[in-house]
């Protein structure tokens, strides 16, 4: 089973409260790691995301992606012999990962404080919307409102219309990874100095970070740079954007020594030499102008993958627009596990989810996971960890305490 | 000396520029890992080069390499190059994210780095990854987004997408990089095996498919996922909605759609079987996006509808500019907004370190550094040079400092 499974984390063990997205993503990363990731959920449903997604013998596929390699402990969470057992648990695990409203685990009975009692060097990981503190703390939170306070929706879209959102969930993933992230970071320090500690990472700030130049831009232009959405195409470099071809769409990244070759390939070379096109500022002051150019050029190609084909020909960075559905059976990412296919035996077929995104080089291959059924793991935690017998599982099981579902 | 923090005990040696590398090394630096960034002579590192530079200070460069060392010297002079093999048997961690295969070309490949120090954690970080079929191509944030499909789900169905004008994926994919590196530390730690890490933007961004990829396979190809406009595709009402004299998020699917029933004091909404679930919604999005932004009209800005909503506990935003996060009060008081003070910028606002921890609830006090500055310090304290030597080899073209 997960416990013995060679990779970077084995021998780690998690304690996973979270429901949704961006808490599961972060236990998972460590789980598809080789840490042993109990997932605790609560009773009769399990976590909310297992009524997402489902196509078949009501197994939730967005559960199946989000939840690989854990495995399930389903308990009446308001019976407290079941949180009885959570504090036993508690004791034999190295981390705690949540991500409820700020302030629900400590009215759960299980705040830092309390598990430090249980476990002196604790970790725990809180994972929010808007983060543990600060006036829009108790906010109800969601991937899009931690976006809108970024300041990142504001940076997406034409300028006088409304704003985009990007229909992905990198926001809650990216902070599922932001999470793991900080677990490991403070896994070294608790094992150099016995210390544990609590951490608070927060979409919101996430998000914030992905600001690699609005945010200085404010006040060292003095307020004249006013950082908003412009469209298709970069602010600070040109050109570098999404463009119109023929039957489609193309990003074009041909700024600084790149401009040159893309002047070559559309057989331009007079451009590369002419002042008003030569640099990126005067390229940024005449923009509209060098998209007209590009574009018209484009026109001349039959379809996006010639032009592309051509442009690759002169080094110029360049990609189409896939669609997703496209990325699917594409070589590149078919060849790195970007995409990856997997079989679900309760799904009872085979689906293709996004791959591990970090490459090692002594685990290549990836670990051998599944997403548990809700409650699968119920009598193997109690008798592993906690030492119950089949008789008292059993007991539990029919006092409503533990909880198993065939899906 | 290395910072109190958790990562105290570890020292980085730092190939890379631009962002994705560079975020990666600064989030190692923030949680106090010694960063000894190698940056080309004459200029140092592209970003040096980027967005506002007062004094000829890159505030792009000083924002991504907080807490670095900077140590400038002629790559193309053996002499320098040698410096670089020199150092690596003192560091725990490469990071680089040339393009693949150049490192190799520099004689600087994860087998020699190994002959170098038998334990080494190489990093390498790419737009396409280091294997597969685009792997060679030239590659920058937008194109690995565009390949991963993202910018295919941003905009309208029937008209170009967009792109965020945030540096994302790459600041996103510097973080995967960190947490690849802590992990295999924590591997190496056990049993003494250091490894290369291949991390690619496109593998970040297309991980962030949270749902499209499988929904597609799942149902045969029935499902296509593209953009859909400023809503979402699996629940509803969830999306950028227009109020008056701007715009706001609201997410009032699932139960939060009684929550925004009472709000609007529509409760016939709440068990009419043409609205009372996320589905029967979705069947008539335009029409309940309707109901809600003619109901958003009622407000006299969106601020008070704000309020109203959040009163009723909808889960409710507004879309903020750069400008307002700059000041926001709650912004301000987690840090998600800095202030830094650069020794030749003065004071400035960046994003803060978005990882908060209760044994360091403090920043650290990290500088970005000149061009060069520690030089002298690192080829002194790890090289056994002499002051002298440092001075030939400065007088030779090999190291260079600049006050930018």
């Amino acid at each position: 089973m997960t416990a013995g499974l060679n990779h970077c984390l084995t021998g780690l063990r998690v304690l996973d409260f979270t429901r949704a997205l961006a808490g599961p993503t972060c236990a998972r990363m460590l789980a598809e790691m080789g840490a042993e990731v109990i997932k605790v959920e609560p009773g009769p449903k399990g976590d909310m995301s297992r009524n997402a997604s489902t196509f078949r013998n009501r197994r939730s596929l967005f559960f199946v992606q989000h939840n690989r390699g854990k495995k399930s402990l389903c308990l009446n969470l308001r019976d407290p012999r079941a949180m009885a057992l959570v504090v036993e648990l508690i004791s034999q695990v190295d981390v705690v990962v949540e991500n409820f409203r700020p302030g629900v685990i400590a009215s759960m009975g299980l705040s830092y404080e309390r598990l430090k009692e249980i476990k002196p060097d604790i970790i725990l990981c809180s994972i929010s919307a808007l983060g543990q503190s600060g006036p829009l703390a108790q906010k109800p939170g969601y991937d899009y409102i931690a976006q809108a306070y970024s300041g990142v929706t504001s940076m997406i879209g034409d300028k006088d219309e409304a704003p985009y959102i990007p229909l992905v969930g990198l926001g809650d993933v990216s902070t599922g990874v932001h999470g793991a992230l900080a677990v490991l970071a403070a896994l070294r320090h608790r094992d150099q100095t016995g210390k544990g500690q609590h951490l608070d990472v927060g979409l919101l700030d996430v998000y914030y970070n992905f600001h690699e130049v609005n945010v200085h831009q404010v006040r060292a232009s003095e307020g004249a740079i006013r950082p908003t959405r412009v469209g298709r195409h970069m602010t600070y470099l040109m050109p570098g954007g999404v463009f119109k071809g023929t039957n489609g769409y193309v990003v074009i990244m041909s700024f600084f020594h790149h401009w040159a070759d893309l002047c070559k390939a559309m057989e331009r070379p007079d451009l590369s030499e002419d002042a008003r096109y030569s640099t990126d500022p005067a390229r940024l002051e005449r923009r509209d102008e060098v998209v007209k150019i590009i574009e018209d050029w484009l026109q001349t190609f039959p379809d996006v993958p010639s032009a592309v084909a051509h442009m690759e020909k002169f080094d110029v960075p360049v990609a189409p627009v896939l669609s997703v559905e496209e990325t699917l059976s594409h070589p590149h990412l078919r060849a790195r596990g970007t995409v990856r296919t997997i079989h679900d035996p309760v799904y009872d077929g085979e689906l293709d989810v996004p791959g591990f995104p970090i490459k090692f080089s002594e685990f290549p291959e990836e670990l051998p996971l599944q997403a548990p059924r809700v409650g699968q793991h119920n009598a193997e935690i109690l008798s592993t960890y906690l030492g119950r017998t089949p008789e008292e599982v059993e007991q539990l099981k029919a006092d409503g305490v533990l909880i198993e579902k065939p899906y | 000396m290395p910072s109190d923090h958790v990562l105290s005990d570890l020292r980085v040696l730092d190939l890379s520029r631009a962002l994705a590398g560079p975020a990666c090394t600064r989030m190692l630096a923030e949680m106090g890992a010694e960063v000894i960034k190698i940056e080309p002579a004459p200029s140092g590192e592209l970003a040096r080069r980027f967005s506002v530079q007062p004094n000829g200070r890159s505030l792009y460069y000083v924002q991504q390499n907080l807490g670095k060392k900077s140590v400038c010297m002629n790559l193309r002079d053996p002499r320098g190059l040698a410096l670089v093999t020199e150092l690596v048997p003192h560091v725990d961690v490469v990071v680089e994210n040339f393009r693949p295969g150049v490192m190799a070309d520099m004689g600087l490949g994860y087998d020699r780095l190994r002959e170098l120090k038998k334990d080494i954690v190489l990093c390498s970080i790419s737009a396409l990854g280091q294997s597969g079929p685009l792997s060679g191509k030239p590659g920058y944030d937008y194109i690995a987004q565009a390949y991963s499909g993202v910018t295919s789900m941003i905009g309208d169905p029937n008209d170009a997408p967009y792109i965020p004008l945030v540096g994302m994926g790459d600041v996103s994919t510097g973080v995967h990089a960190a947490l690849a590196i802590v992990s295999a530390l924590r591997y190496r730690d056990r049993t003494g095996e250091g490894q290369h890490l291949d991390i690619a933007l496109l593998d970040v961004y297309y991980h962030y498919h949270e749902a499209n990829v499988h929904v597609h396979s799942a149902s045969h190809g029935a499902i296509e996922p593209t953009r859909a406009g400023r809503h979402m595709t699996y629940a509803c009402p969830g999306g950028v909605f227009r109020g008056k004299n701007g715009y706001l998020v609201i997410m009032s699917f699932l139960h939060h759609w009684k929550d925004l029933c009472r709000a609007m004091h529509r409760l016939d909404l709440v068990d009419d079987p043409n609205f009372s679930t996320d589905v029967a919604r979705l069947q008539r999005r335009d029409e309940v996006i309707q109901i809600i932004e003619d109901w958003l009209q009622t407000f006299p800005d969106v601020p008070s509808a704000i309020v109203h909503l959040e009163e009723h506990q909808v889960p409710v935003a507004p879309v903020l500019s750069i400008a307002e996060t700059v000041k926001h009060p709650h912004h301000r008081a987690r840090g998600t907004v800095r202030t830094v003070h650069d020794p030749l910028q003065g004071a400035f606002e960046m994003p803060g370190m978005p990882l908060k921890f209760s044994g360091f609830p403090h920043d650290l006090p990290l500088q970005a550094a000149t061009l060069g500055q520690h030089n002298e310090e690192v080829l002194t304290t790890y090289l056994g040079r002499s002051h002298d030597d440092v001075q030939r080899l400065r007088e030779a073209g090999v190291l260079m400092e600049k006050e930018i």
